[in-house]
């Protein structure tokens, strides 16, 4: 996958370097518009991050000047600033996303699947997932692990539903409050560890293999291996 | 809001306004009339005066010369009556029938000689005789019989007889009124033209200063950019508008100086914490022992509330200035109340706390998605960190005719009393309270950025109670409003 990051704050822009070229991408980097412009006409990228705070353009100008070239990648909107404006919700709808600064690299690296993912329609969607000996049937909304029914509400299918989703790969919390519940909240309380504790207690039955693991500091991951 | 359609009402200003100038102008102008009546009046007096006064002497003269024989009455009854037909005012279609006019000589002794004329000759003598008549002045007689009186002239002749000829002033009223009458008229249709010409004036007028009244109104803190419309002219009203075109100018710079101010500083302290965090993440995947990872998962913590803290601060900063942008959406309260529930009330029972939720149903407002979903997320948080073990929550939705409360109650210790005036201050808070203190400040800011009031007390029953009210029509920028405004060129 080759990725385009545009972000003129050389220190952002070298961790996440590194950090999306540890995810597998191949990432080549700018740090304002004019280069980008070259780059993006140059190279075929499969996505970009754009930040709209640039040096020399603003950034959503960048991305509608880029689209006008026949740049058709996705982009995910890097903002710093505190409101989200009417244009950044035009491409939003528009098929790109945003993420406000700062961020959560797992997010960054969610929300990058999902706009690659939205490009590249899988087929016919699965109507059951298969973690391990999780099982999920999506149409009856039945989990079962290891053959035995779990008893969840259906708002702990919904949780456990997104977390096989993403096997494999941690979501934080803020993740799981945008994709689960709909809300883009900081709550500074554990509500959602609360839900997590409640959900382990369901799954992960005394004597089995753990499978939702607590990553501190970052969020949580649903072993696939 | 005031009626936008035409229709005058009756205590309207154009009204109030159009029926004093009316009153004032009919007034003058039956002032007016008033003159030019009596002036007319009194020359169609004058003319008839005149025509008496001739016509007598003239009389007088036939009568002097003619002999006093047989054929003297004749003669000078001859000349009366065709003095008779040329009578001043007399009206064509009259009958031929002359009863407008008299003459009468009466001799020394006051005895009748001659009589020519319509009525009584011994009747109009008396009428005569008690009107007490100045010599060579034409005199009003009311003879009996008679509706109308007459006028009177007389003269001396040298035989010692004295002649008299009566005028009916019957025609010369007559004219007056005719006259009168189509003044009247002529009046009521000045006076109702007058009144359109007021009432059309002052309501166009008005009505400029109402929809300047509407657009002006409808501009709030979410919609600076619109402004009153305005005119070519350089009346009073386009100077109006251009007054509060140009303070919304000001209003608009200041506003916009906000938030470059709170936006660079957003900006430039966003940065530097997004490249802090993502190091801190790597260094926190580079960790193998939990001892060293320990201090790395604390400080990405702390540096979440940090920006969580930055973002409520400047969100209540811009609020606090009627400064904070909106961008409305609809939104269930109710079903975001249940989705909300739904999300703490795991954390609620584990800390021993009963949530109850009353609500009448669906109910919708136009309100900012984010903002709103944050200030309930502060409003549950706020019973988690400060309640006790075995406490109940009581979240009630209420509809009332044009808003909508929102009450969080609880039966806990409650507020203490010295807080109470000074809770949505920023940075009050709780002494064993472990939160920055912007929470109350926060839900305060954002019901007062929806056109709200959020209000905190303590239950007579004991525990807390922080009602949030917003409306449920937003106030502003409606798709009908904005078609009514353009924007000031």
């Amino acid at each position: 996958m080759r990725l385009l990051l545009v972000e003129d704050e050389l220190d952002i822009q070298s961790f996440l370097k590194r950090s999306l070229e540890e995810a597998g991408y191949q990432v080549e980097a700018a740090a304002n518009g004019k280069t980008a412009e070259q780059l993006a006409i140059d190279g075929a990228f499969d996505i970009l991050i754009v930040d709209l705070g640039l040096p020399d353009v603003d950034g959503i100008s960048l991305i509608l000047h880029l689209r006008q070239l026949g740049v058709g990648a996705p982009v995910l909107i890097l903002s710093a600033r505190r409101s989200v404006d009417d244009r950044v919700r035009g491409l939003e709808q528009g098929g790109d996303d945003y993420l406000t600064k700062p961020f959560a690299l797992a997010e960054l690296l969610a929300r990058l699947r999902n706009l690659l993912r939205r490009n590249n329609p899988p087929g016919n969607e699965a109507t059951r997932l298969r973690v391990l000996d999780l099982e999920l049937d999506l149409l009856r909304r039945e989990a079962s692990r290891s053959g035995i029914m779990l008893q969840l509400t259906p708002q702990e299918f919904v949780l456990l539903e997104y977390f096989c989703r993403n096997a494999g790969r941690v979501v934080t919390r803020s993740m799981i409050l945008d994709q689960v519940w709909g809300m883009r909240i900081h709550p500074d309380t554990n509500v959602v560890d609360v839900h997590i504790y409640r959900l382990r207690g369901k799954v992960d039955t005394v004597g089995q293999q753990p499978l939702i693991r607590t990553l501190r500091g970052v969020g949580y991951v649903l072993k696939d291996r | 809001m005031s009626s936008k359609t035409g229709k005058p009402k009756l205590h309207s200003a154009a009204w109030r306004i159009s029926i004093w100038a009316t009153l004032a102008f009919a007034f003058g102008t039956m002032i007016v009339f008033v003159f030019l009546h009596r002036f007319i009046e009194d020359d169609i007096q004058q003319r008839s005066d005149a025509w008496l006064a001739g016509e007598v002497e003239v009389l007088g003269d036939v009568a002097e010369r003619t002999p006093k024989d047989a054929l003297y009455g004749r003669v000078v009854g001859e000349v009366a009556e065709l003095a008779g037909k040329e009578v001043p005012n007399k009206l064509r279609s009259e009958s031929t029938s002359n009863d407008s006019v008299f003459f009468l000589q009466t001799g020394n002794t006051g005895v009748i000689q001659l009589w020519v004329g319509a009525g009584s000759d011994t009747e109009t003598l008396k009428a005569i005789e008690e009107s007490n008549m100045l010599p060579d002045r034409p005199t009003d007689v009311r003879v009996k019989g008679f509706g109308v009186p007459f006028r009177v002239a007389s003269i001396q002749v040298d035989d010692g007889s004295r002649i008299y000829l009566g005028l009916s002033e019957r025609d010369e009223l007559r004219v007056l009124n005719s006259l009168r009458l189509r003044f009247l008229l002529l009046w009521l249709l000045i006076v109702l033209f007058g009144f359109a010409i007021v009432f059309y004036t002052t309501r166009r007028m008005l009505s400029h200063v109402r929809r300047i009244t509407d657009a002006a109104s409808r501009i709030g803190h979410s919609d600076l950019n619109t402004r009153v419309p305005t005119t070519q002219r350089n009346d009073e009203v386009a100077q109006l508008a251009l007054t509060l075109n140009r303070m919304l100018d000001r209003i608009e710079s200041s506003m916009h100086q906000l938030h470059t101010i709170t936006d660079a500083l957003a900006h430039d302290l966003r940065s530097p914490l997004t490249a802090i965090r993502g190091k801190l993440e790597m260094s926190l995947s580079a960790a193998t022992h939990g001892e060293q990872a320990e201090p790395i998962v604390s400080a990405i913590d702390e540096l979440d509330r940090l920006t969580e803290f930055l973002n409520q601060s400047l969100d209540v900063a811009e609020a606090r200035a009627d400064a904070l942008r909106l961008t409305r959406t609809p939104i269930d309260l109710d079903e975001l109340l249940r989705v909300m529930i739904d999300l703490y009330e795991p954390s609620m029972a584990e800390r021993g706390l009963q949530i109850r939720f009353h609500s009448a149903g669906s109910i919708s407002i136009e309100a900012d998605a984010a903002l709103i979903h944050r200030m309930i997320a502060n409003l549950f948080d706020n019973e988690l960190k400060h309640l006790p073990a075995a406490c109940i929550v009581t979240i009630r939705l209420l509809t009332e005719e044009d808003a909508v409360s929102l009450i969080f109650a609880d039966d806990g210790p409650g507020f203490s009393p010295e807080m109470i005036p000074q809770l949505f201050e920023r940075r009050v808070k709780g002494k064993d309270s472990n939160g920055h203190g912007l929470g109350l400040a926060f839900i305060d800011a954002v019901a007062r950025a929806h056109g709200g009031t959020a209000a905190a007390s303590n239950r007579s029953t004991g525990g807390a109670q922080i009602t949030v009210t917003l409306p449920l029509v937003s106030s502003g920028n409606g798709d009908s409003a904005s078609m009514l405004l353009h924007a000031a060129s």
